[in-house]
């Protein structure tokens, strides 16, 4: 991280009651940043979330924003703006009276008021809108009328939980284009919570990968795509074909070991923290690449060769998915043409598309 | 056709209630409000006017106050229970509120009876504590008794189905506000109420129903004049066996009472249009 943290959080730890939410959770979070708090739901990331906003008290650790410390501070006297998963709109003001809420709260004069009202309405688009209420709006409509709620009182930091997930997917797409370059704009620093990879990759500048409590990795959106730190962040990156192999690590080489479906291949180690012993391997299903048995091998070194029959094929769009059977079990690869079912085939896999993680006990402390 | 006639069957013991209990006796009681001896005349009402227009007056007075009071209560306590950040307080709440609800109005009457005389129970304590002298003692058993009552029996109801009303709302739009910075009391105000004005208005019309037919707490409390019509009524019938008067304070009582009714229709229409 390039810096000073803007937005600090150290050492907390949160729950409800007698269970522990985030057990000892660090993150920092620069000025003008837009982080993505990525994982399923119940991993944490909604409550890491209320507590930065002053909604969940933690039971031990601190909360900084600009080296001042805002732990025990009401969620007003924070400098952030919550934007809600149901946008939380006010049914009984109108569009105006929504947005200028929080100025009319700060005692600020009608006039600039409705100057910034105007201003926020020109900003999302929602001119002409103003004397409506929540109900006569579209779903995409009240997301931006909740977001000019809480860009009109100039916050320093903007909180999204999961601002998109209530609008259809055709609108998600625009919507998430408009938020980025609208903070960008802006130069606001940015949390936001997601379930979505594609929404975090598309957004953020800073992906934050949680699970169970924890953050598993963060990097940039190309860094936890190409290189996930652990089995959890792989899967969740897309990466969920399995298989169990043997490894033998010897100095920069790892040496997968020959099993019934593949023959020995021996790739580098690229700096990945591996032991000799059970791996599982993940790749993506768009990562690897079909041949027929009898073409010739694939260029470079490093990659893998898988031997299969394919079990089914489907055309989701843009290219066609076969389920590959490797004795047991089963892997998805893409290729741009169909093959025949019960076809005997060749999946090849490149060198810096294999993800590979020890299987012992220990995988916890990968990162 | 056999269908209609299952239908009609189906409707038909509910449809004889409302004729023989409902519809009936209220056009017997209308009549009745309208016969002078033999004749027909506006004579109980001239009659009802003279004798009761204070009473009337005081009806309307004490309801309305008492309602006004209901609903103020019932929104503090709503709101307490909604927006309150002591959870043991918040609990309290909840289980004591409810208790009044399950007091019939003529107990209610009795023991507030008790307890507001000039020498009842609430004086003895103000005298004993040293707050009052006995000389400087008032009873409350006038028209504040029986707002007392009322608000005291009543609010219960109201804060029941605010606090419902509540408790559904959005919990975000209450955090949105706080968010913004604004007060518990502002959110009371400016977010929580007007999205469950709906119900209020209604717990209040149900209420103020209720009270304008109650006749055991005026008695029990403000047996002299001025008193509410059910009062007046009871003492017609009971004292001078005077159904006519009666029946015109009833219908005098029905029409105070049909125009809250009417709010409360076009409140129910628009809710579910």
């Amino acid at each position: 991280m390039n810096g000073q943290a803007f937005l600090k959080v150290a050492g907390m730890s949160v729950g409800y009651g007698p269970t522990t939410v985030l057990d000892n959770l660090d993150l920092d979070i620069a000025k003008g940043e837009f982080v993505a708090l990525l994982g399923s739901s119940g991993c944490g990331k909604t409550t890491l979330l209320r507590t930065i906003a002053g909604f969940a008290k933690p039971f031990s650790g601190r909360i900084e924003v600009a080296g001042r410390n805002v732990t025990e501070l009401p969620p007003d006297k924070r400098g952030m703006a919550l934007v809600f998963q149901s946008y939380a709109l006010w049914p009984h003001m109108t569009v105006a009276q929504n947005i200028g809420y929080g100025l009319k709260l700060q005692k600020h004069s009608r006039e600039t008021i409705n100057s910034r009202v105007a201003e926020m309405q020109e900003l999302l688009g929602l001119s002409g809108l103003g004397n409506r209420k929540p109900g006569q709006l579209s779903g995409g409509q009240r997301q931006r009328v909740a977001l000019g709620r809480a860009l009109a009182i100039d916050p320093e930091i903007l909180l999204l939980d999961e601002p998109l997930s209530n609008l259809d997917a055709r609108i998600r797409l625009t919507v998430r284009h408009e938020i980025r370059v609208l903070q960008k704009r802006l130069g606001i620093t940015a949390v936001h919570v997601t379930h979505d990879r594609e929404e975090a990759m598309v957004m953020a500048d800073r992906i934050v990968i949680m699970n169970a409590g924890r953050i598993e990795q963060q990097g940039p959106p190309e860094e936890v795509y190409n290189k996930p730190a652990s089995p959890f962040v792989a899967a969740f990156m897309g990466a969920e074909n399995l298989l169990p192999m043997q490894v033998r690590v010897q100095g920069d080489l790892i040496e997968l070991a020959e099993g019934e479906y593949n023959q020995t291949s021996v790739t580098s180690r690229s700096g990945r923290p591996l032991t000799t012993g059970p791996v599982e391997l993940r790749f993506r299903a768009e990562a690897a690449r079909l041949a027929r048995v009898q073409d010739v091998a694939m260029q470079g070194t490093g990659h893998l060769e898988l031997r299969g029959q394919i079990a089914s094929v489907s055309y989701p769009g843009g290219h066609w998915r076969h389920a590959v059977r490797l004795g047991d079990r089963e892997i998805l690869v893409d290729a741009d043409a169909p093959y025949n079912q019960g076809e005997t085939v060749k999946v090849q896999i490149p060198a810096d598309s294999l993800f590979i993680f020890n299987t012992s006990t220990n995988t916890a402390k990968i990162t | 056709m056999r269908k209609n006639l299952l239908a009609i069957l189906l409707v038909l013991p509910a449809l004889v209630m409302i004729v023989l209990f409902f519809i009936v006796p209220l056009i017997a009681s209308i009549l009745g409000a309208f016969e002078v001896g033999d004749a027909w005349g506006l004579g109980n009402f001239r009659k009802s006017f003279e004798l009761y227009s204070s009473d009337m007056i005081f009806t309307v007075v004490i309801v309305t106050v008492s309602t006004a009071l209901i609903g103020l209560f019932s929104i503090a306590i709503g709101g307490y229970l909604t927006l309150g950040e002591n959870p043991r307080a918040v609990a309290i709440l909840r289980w004591l509120y409810r208790w009044p609800m399950f007091i019939p109005f003529i107990v209610v009457g009795q023991i507030l009876r008790t307890f507001l005389a000039k020498n009842g129970l609430m004086n003895n304590i103000l005298v004993s504590l040293g707050i009052l002298t006995p000389l400087q003692t008032v009873g409350f058993l006038d028209w504040r008794g029986i707002v007392i009552a009322f608000v005291w029996k009543q609010t219960p109801f109201v804060t029941l189905l605010v606090a419902g009303a509540m408790a559904s709302l959005d919990r975000s739009t209450i955090e949105a506000a706080r968010n913004l910075g604004a007060s518990r009391l502002r959110i009371l105000i400016e977010i929580v109420l007007p999205q469950i004005a709906g119900t209020l208005l209604v717990g209040l019309i149900l209420s103020f129903v209720t009270m304008m037919s109650v006749l055991s707490v005026p008695l029990m409390i403000n047996a002299q004049s001025p008193t509410m019509l059910t009062a007046d009524i009871a003492f017609r019938i009971n004292a001078h066996g005077d159904y006519g008067v009666a029946n015109a304070l009833g219908m005098i009582s029905l029409i105070l009472t049909t125009g809250v009714a009417l709010i409360y229709l076009r409140q129910t229409m628009k809710e579910r249009s």
